[in-house]
């Protein structure tokens, strides 16, 4: 990050975007207080800083580090990886909707989840990720494939239609085995909406490995996704290696995404929304905007999360259902531009 | 046919027999086929009204349900056919562009605040669905309507209703949530007289529409130019069978939930059948019933003594066929 972009003619001042990126990390600061601050029991955020920094044993303190922390953490870290994965996926794909929920590999990871639950006896994080990956892979795979076929090759239009089938079929399958397994639904149906709610330190311990692999894979990409923004051709021209470019920025996409569905289930959108935000703020370069989604992903994903727990007192609404309401018009603002609908 | 003749495709009308003929096989063997077998005697005295030791299997518990899942077929069949022929695109049958999602979170919303009546319930499952496809209509136009920003922004909405529809169940108590969770993937489960009522009235009552769509079919496949020199008023022949299709879609998930892929998969069945320019809508409405009746049969008896909702066989049929269309096709990348 620290070196000046070669592109500097057609990007912005790297005083700006340092003040950009400051500026993001104030907004994930506020974001964070915010989730740790408000709930069914509010609490005044000289109490969280009080408790977070001196400890305690008031009822304030306690909820504050028991309950809200490792569900912030968990926001954090699963806003991140999905943001990453999207962005990553839109360069790779060269494709504006690419998003892991769209193209169905939020839903492979999560029917690999529920297959290993039902019939592998698997109840540990650390055991059905491994699941997760394999089913993000495999429907990543497959909706590229698909898509890819045919005349044009892979366009918005057939890589969403793709998803869309993939989609169905593994909700098909996910629903076979649940109905088979009815004892399994009540379990179920709050982690498949993607929700951060009633994780636990746990959680954080085992996510955060997967988590720091599938950044590094991404990151290491950085300078090939910015040449393949030029086009094939231009990349290829400039000595980058696509397929490699390619395919370990695909498989960081892959285990990002299957981390953020095995800790949180698949949120939709937030691969969607955030890489947009993030490019109109810092633009094309991907050593600056794969830090800005990561720090947008976060606020995102915390800011619904917090307005979900409000929003229906004193049911919570999962943070998944509000990141899809969020997400939509982002979706159909980006189809409206023509460049994409072609 | 004396004065009021028209042109009748002689294929139309053997592949129409063929599938009537089908149609009743597979209601039969529906209605023979379960936990007990009935033997077709015994199951054509329960239809005819005759007494019989198996009225209560066949009379109560098949026939009812048989009769829901050939409507629900049926109405999927010609909503799809409808939709279809006014987009000119297989893709944009309800249960991609989120229709039959808009029809489920607004009944499952419905569920959840405690409205059970059987008699409110398809009211709002249609002002889901038309509510749902004008917002799609809406958003997807802009100076004009192009099928693959129609079909991208319809698949937004769909994954935004769906998750509404989850937020009304999490809202909902666990028996609510477990109950629309099979009806959300489309089930015949427990379906009985009155629904089959309901939906059959409601049905009669849009069969001259239906009628009125199937003449009207021919003018929207027309290109603009000659069905305007003709006099058709084609933007409000359009809309009209467009609003038939989705009232239609929508009364059939109000009833039986998104049954997934039916209505693009009856039309396009029909259709390489006939093999007529045009989507035809008597075939569609038979290929649907087939298609639904058959897969609640499979439902039914393929992990017995569990039941499986119909709609994932549908889907599982249909998904496949989804991506061949997308591998297959010429026109989906491109402009429509």
């Amino acid at each position: 990050m620290a070196a000046a972009p070669p592109a500097a003619a057609r990007s912005k001042p790297v005083a700006r975007r340092i003040a950009l990126t400051g500026a993001a990390v104030a907004a994930l600061a506020v974001a964070v207080l915010l989730s740790l601050a408000v709930g069914a029991r509010a609490i005044a955020p000289t109490a969280v800083l009080d408790a977070l920094l001196h400890g305690g044993q008031s009822d304030a303190a306690q909820v504050v580090r028991e309950l809200r922390v490792p569900r912030t953490v968990i926001g954090l870290m699963v806003g991140a990886a999905l943001a990453l994965a999207g962005t990553a996926l839109q360069g790779i794909t060269r494709n504006p909707i690419g998003d892991p929920s769209l193209l169905g590999i939020s839903q492979g990871a999560s029917a690999a989840v529920v297959l290993a639950i039902a019939f592998a006896g698997v109840h540990e994080l650390t055991g059905y990720v491994w699941f997760a990956f394999a089913g993000a892979g495999l429907a990543s795979v497959a909706v590229y494939a698909i898509a890819a076929r045919g005349r044009g090759g892979a366009t918005p239009v057939k890589l969403a239609l793709g998803g869309a089938a993939i989609n169905a079929l593994l909700v098909s399958v996910t629903m076979a085995v649940l109905t088979t397994k009815a004892a399994a639904l009540d379990e179920f149906r709050f982690w498949q909406v993607g929700s951060v709610a009633g994780r636990d330190a746990e959680v954080v311990a085992q996510t955060w490995p997967f988590l720091l692999v599938g950044v590094v894979l991404v990151v290491s990409v950085a300078r090939g996704l910015d040449a393949l923004a030029l086009g094939e051709d231009v990349a290829k021209g400039l000595g980058q290696n696509v397929a490699t470019v390619r395919v370990v920025g695909g498989l960081g996409a892959t285990v990002l995404t299957g981390v953020g569905v095995a800790a949180a289930g698949p949120i939709a959108f937030v691969g969607l929304a955030v890489p947009h935000i993030a490019r109109a703020i810092v633009g094309g370069d991907h050593r600056w905007l794969l830090p800005m989604a990561a720090l947008i992903g976060p606020v995102m994903l915390l800011v619904s999360d917090t307005v979900g727990r409000v929003i229906f007192p004193p049911s919570e609404v999962p943070a998944g259902v509000m990141t899809a309401l969020i997400g939509v018009p982002f979706l159909v603002t980006l189809v409206r531009r023509k460049a994409v609908a072609a | 046919m004396g004065k009021a003749s028209f042109l009748v495709h002689r294929r139309s009308v053997w592949v129409t027999g063929i599938l009537a003929l089908l149609l009743a096989a597979t209601t039969l063997a529906y209605l023979c086929v379960g936990e007990s077998f009935v033997p077709p005697t015994e199951v054509l005295k329960v239809v005819l009204g005759q007494p019989s030791p198996d009225e209560l299997v066949v009379g109560t518990l098949r026939l009812p349900r048989m009769v829901v899942g050939l409507l629900v077929g049926a109405a999927f069949g010609v909503a799809g056919a409808l939709i279809q022929t006014v987009a000119r695109n297989p893709l944009a049958s309800p249960d991609i562009i989120g229709i039959s999602q808009g029809a489920s979170a607004l009944t499952v919303g419905a569920l959840t605040f405690g409205v059970t009546s059987y008699a409110v319930l398809p009211y709002v499952s249609i002002a889901g669905g038309v509510a749902a496809a004008a917002l799609v209509y809406v958003f997807a136009w802009r100076g004009g309507l192009q099928a693959t920003r129609f079909v991208l922004i319809g698949i937004g909405f769909a994954i935004a209703l769906r998750s509404v529809t989850t937020l009304f169940m999490t809202k909902g108590d666990y028996l609510v949530a477990q109950q629309a969770q099979i009806w959300m993937t489309g089930s015949l489960n427990g379906r009985s007289w009155p629904e089959a009522e309901l939906l059959g009235s409601t049905l009669l009552i849009l069969l001259p529409a239906v009628a009125w769509a199937a003449r009207a079919q021919r003018t929207v496949t027309m290109d603009d130019d000659t069905a305007t020199g003709l006099g058709v008023r084609l933007g409000r022949v359009r809309l009209g069978l467009v609003l038939l299709g989705v009232v239609l879609a929508s009364v059939a998930t109000g009833t039986a939930g998104p049954v997934d892929f039916v209505a693009l998969l009856a039309p396009q069945v029909a259709r390489r059948m006939t093999r007529t320019a045009q989507i035809p809508l008597v075939s569609s409405a038979l290929t649907g019933a087939v298609i639904v009746v058959l897969a609640d049969l499979l439902a039914r008896r393929l992990f017995s003594p569990t039941e499986l909702p119909v709609g994932v066989l549908t889907a599982a049929v249909g998904a496949p066929y989804l991506i061949w269309l997308i591998v297959r096709s010429r026109t989906v990348g491109g402009k429509s």
